[in-house]
């Protein structure tokens, strides 16, 4: 800058340094803020929970509800139909799992979770035999896309819902009836046997009283005296029971089978995709089957995984890399464990990964090579960077 | 000795390109990002067969290979030209009041010129007169401010010196008369979040300038191909990141800035920290409030925040032309009242503007065959969501939402009917996502008392120093500059100080 400040020049320029001036000579200093913004994000969206066992309750042969609480007294609130992930120590492993809570959004005292026996259920077995009243649990906070989206749902609703699918309906269910929301829901729930059926008594007792609520349990291998529906939900039950499809939003939930057969049912009855809600339903039980996978490869070889500036370790090509990971001690943000959430997203430096359709990766994510590693799968030795 | 020459606090897009830029030059570098992925506000997501962009609603400042802008430089100078496809966009902008008035401007200055006297022949002559001006001043200006021409006098720019503080109001009532023209004028007040009364003539004819001489990009795959090009030029030249690692705490050794504790407790030492974080919580989170001088204290104090937006992310079923949409950019109002508008950011009521940006007018692969993907967008300063209870925020989110597709509809009928992914962010998502107070993405408003012609981004700590929106301009190319600015300060420092 030359010896005279040449700014001294512009006009207008002496008044608003005066203008200055006057501002800091008044001015609160913002020290008062510190924390500030945690605060506000803490209420709403806190990375995670501490959560105690309040009650364990039987819903069937296979499920139980673990209400869970805070014992710092505050949950954040959540739209019905999202989850949790909870994470557990098992056998030294650090994983977890998505729930999603079926208790209604209306209150906050607790979040209840619906849990359901699954075969070889790493996690699912262990909460369902092991868990009493005042265990202690991390979690994310509330996530995920299945929920209402008042903008453009509509009002007419049908759940399809297939086992513990019915898990997030539970918690819309409860909302829309106990608030006397002006919203028509059909659901639409298949089991494969009548035992199988959780919440059915409240369900039927909740569409006894509540006119915009209907609920149609079908069963797949029903007992030989079973009157209701059989079988499997398609096109022509559908169309029975919900009639005109005009302005209705389908919201599916269920195990990936449910997922192949009903979506082309929806397909033949002139669902626009736009009108078709899928909650994301995790890895697939058997990946090799998934259309790509290479013939030649099986899926129980192993590989070698290398993360740059850290260990080695080997891992299972038809296992998710996150759970090798995990297995081996190394911790990888998640919340959805089905692709979707993008917290798991590593970037591969070297190697090849099998990435089942449908998985949510950015369009520059694939380019620039980071992948999902909740639903890759490792085909060759990688090296990754976490 | 250090584990790091500089360690950069936040992968936004000052971070980045600090870090990028230093690690290409052959500093061992450490950038910590306390999200997973890189970007700040340059970033995407994913919903159904969408991916929306979050943030950039036009680039300024790249220009043509043939005719290049100092954007295209930096990218040279990052490495990722070739690994980004810009598109290049030919509108600056439609203002439209549905049923009322429309003028669409080409980025052309004889085009616009010529569209305008059509549109408001009385005022012909009026037009003509202030784009001269624009163009004029905006020349002066580039002469004075970026290329800091050490000859510099009210002599040699007199229009830069009469008119670089005026407001634009001032400039605008000058010259015209009819409140359609100075508004359609006017509209990219809101790519700067100040009504014309308040905003620098500087910062308008510059947008205008700029725009229509470098036109108006995007990139394909949006903004998060340009973060994870610059991320990957940083690894490729031996950069290291942390990711889900965030600062807790700027480690000072004698006054001088000299490491990052990060909120898992490690301590990393380093010559010098860039921070990319807000200043305000660099300050006041980061930094020990009492190693801070009072004057810093102060000057922070007589700031104000800038505003935060509600974005509605809209996934629709059909192509932008089966709506009738055909530019990229719109500026949609119900009145010609900017400073009502203004007013209306601190306040729940239905909204009465909409920023609507439709990114496969330019780039028809950006969205999926058959759709098409568009932004709505209304600033909002954030005090009055922080008073809103947790359990109503959903529902006034939607609410609020709810005015925006309304004012959509008006405008393009059919709108609403074929949405299939709708996501909304209000100014707490950007609080939550950005960590910057009030969710400010422009950092403090943007006075020309808080420009860099009365303010200094420097930190007054030695070591320390700014990348991003906080520390001068919002909006992505002074936040790109802002990273080669810190990055070549630091680099001096380092020089200095015997480090490299």
């Amino acid at each position: 800058m030359t010896s005279r400040d040449f700014r001294e020049d512009i006009e207008g320029y002496r008044k608003l340094k005066e203008e200055i001036t006057i501002l800091q000579k008044y001015a609160v200093e913002r020290t008062w803020e510190r924390g500030l913004v945690n605060r506000v994000i803490e209420r709403l969206h806190p990375k995670r929970l501490d959560l105690v066992v309040s009650e364990v309750r039987e819903e069937t042969a296979s499920a139980k509800t673990l209400r869970l609480v805070s014992p710092r007294g505050y949950l954040p609130p959540f739209q019905a139909g999202q989850y949790i992930n909870l994470f557990v120590t098992l056998a030294g492993v650090r994983t977890a799992r998505p729930y999603s809570i079926v208790s209604s959004p209306a209150q906050t005292a607790y979040y209840d979770i619906t849990v359901r026996r699954v075969d070889e259920g790493f996690v699912s077995n262990y909460l369902l035999d092991e868990v009493k009243p005042g265990d202690r649990f991390e979690s994310t906070g509330p996530e995920g896309q299945f929920f209402y989206n008042p903008l453009f749902h509509g009002h007419d609703l049908v759940f399809i819902a297939g086992g513990s699918g019915i898990t997030p309906f539970m918690s819309m269910i409860r909302d829309v009836t106990d608030r006397g929301i002006d919203r028509t829901i059909h659901i639409i729930y298949g089991s494969r046997n009548p035992g199988d059926i959780i919440f059915g008594d409240e369900l039927a007792d909740r569409t006894s009283r509540h006119r915009n609520l209907t609920y149609t349990p079908v069963i797949s291998e029903p007992p030989p005296s079973y009157k209701g529906h059989t079988g499997f939900i398609t096109a022509a039950l559908m169309q029975e029971l919900v009639g005109d499809i005009a302005g209705k939003m389908f919201y599916l939930c269920g195990p990936e089978e449910m997922y192949r057969f009903c979506l082309p049912e929806l397909a033949a009855m002139n669902v626009p995709g736009k009108r078709i809600r899928c909650e994301v339903f995790g890895p697939p039980k058997d990946i090799s089957t998934e259309p790509g996978w290479p013939e030649s490869l099986s899926k129980d070889t192993t590989v070698t995984v290398a993360l740059r500036g850290g260990p080695t370790l080997s891992a299972l090509r038809g296992e998710p890399l996150i759970v090798s990971l995990e297995r081996a001690g190394i911790a990888v943000p998640n919340a959805c464990r089905s692709g979707e959430c993008s917290l798991c997203r590593t970037k591969l430096l070297s190697g090849e990964v099998f990435q089942p359709a449908g998985v949510k990766v950015r369009k520059s994510d694939r380019q620039f090579g980071y992948i999902h590693a909740c639903m890759a799968y490792p085909l060759t030795d990688l090296e990754i960077l976490i | 000795m250090a584990d790091y020459d500089v360690i950069v606090i936040g992968a936004g897009n000052g971070g980045l390109t600090a870090a990028a830029d230093l690690a290409r030059r052959g500093v061992k570098v450490l950038l910590l990002e306390r999200h997973n992925v890189p970007g700040g506000c340059a970033t995407s997501f994913v919903r159904g067969r969408f991916e929306f962009e979050v943030a950039l609603h036009q680039l300024s400042g790249l220009g043509t290979p043939e005719k290049p802008g100092p954007l295209r430089g930096l990218m040279h100078r990052l490495g990722v030209l070739g690994k980004v496809d810009f598109v290049e966009e030919d509108t600056l902008y439609r203002t439209l009041i549905p049923g009322t008035f429309s003028v669409t401007l080409k980025a052309n200055k004889v085009e616009l010129v010529a569209t305008l006297k059509d549109k408001f022949p009385d005022e012909g002559s009026a037009i003509e007169k202030f784009f001269d001006l624009v163009w004029d001043f905006s020349t002066q200006m580039i002469s004075v401010y970026y290329l800091k021409d050490p000859e510099t006098s009210k002599e040699k720019y007199p229009l830069y010196f009469k008119y670089a503080l005026k407001t634009s109001q001032e400039v605008l009532d000058s010259f015209f008369k009819d409140p359609f023209l100075k508004m359609a004028i006017a509209s990219y007040w809101g790519y700067v979040g100040l009504p014309p009364s308040r905003l620098s003539f500087t910062d308008l004819a510059i947008l205008l300038w700029a725009y229509t001489e470098f036109k108006p990009y995007h990139m394909k795959g949006g903004s998060q191909a340009l973060s994870n090009a610059i991320l990957d030029s940083f690894i490729a030249a031996g950069g290291n990141v942390h990711f889900n690692c965030g600062a807790k705490e700027i480690v000072l050794s004698e006054g001088r800035a000299r490491g990052v504790i990060t909120e898992n407790g490690d301590e990393i030492s380093a010559w010098a920290v860039i921070s990319n974080a807000s200043t305000i919580s660099t300050y006041t989170e980061l930094l020990d409030s009492a190693a801070v001088d009072r004057d810093t204290l102060r000057m922070l104090g007589s700031r104000s925040l800038g505003p935060s937006a509600v974005c509605v992310y809209c996934g629709l079923d059909c192509e932008p032309g089966d709506l009738g949409i055909d530019v990229s950019t719109q500026f949609i109002t119900l009145n010609t009242d900017m400073e009502h508008q203004f007013a209306s950011w601190r306040t729940l009521d239905t909204p009465e503007t909409c920023g609507m940006t439709c990114y496969d007018v330019a780039d028809p692969e950006f969205s999926p065959a058959g759709a098409c993907q568009i932004v709505l967008i209304v600033l909002q300063y954030a005090d009055h969501w922080y008073a809103i209870p947790p359990t109503q925020y959903a529902e006034t989110k939607y609410r609020y939402a709810q005015g925006l597709l309304n004012i959509a509809e008006r405008a393009y009928p059919g709108f609403i009917d074929a949405l299939e992914e709708v996501e909304v962010s209000t100014p707490l998502t950007h609080l939550r996502y950005l960590g910057h107070p009030g969710g400010a993405f422009y950092g403090f408003d943007q006075y020309a008392k808080d420009s860099n012609l009365f303010v200094s981004p420097l930190s007054g700590i030695e070591g320390l120093y700014f990348a991003g929106a906080w520390a001068g301009m919002g909006g992505f190319q002074p936040t790109l500059e802002s990273g080669v600015a810190a990055a070549r300060a630091a680099q001096g420092y380092l020089e200095k100080r015997g480090a490299l």
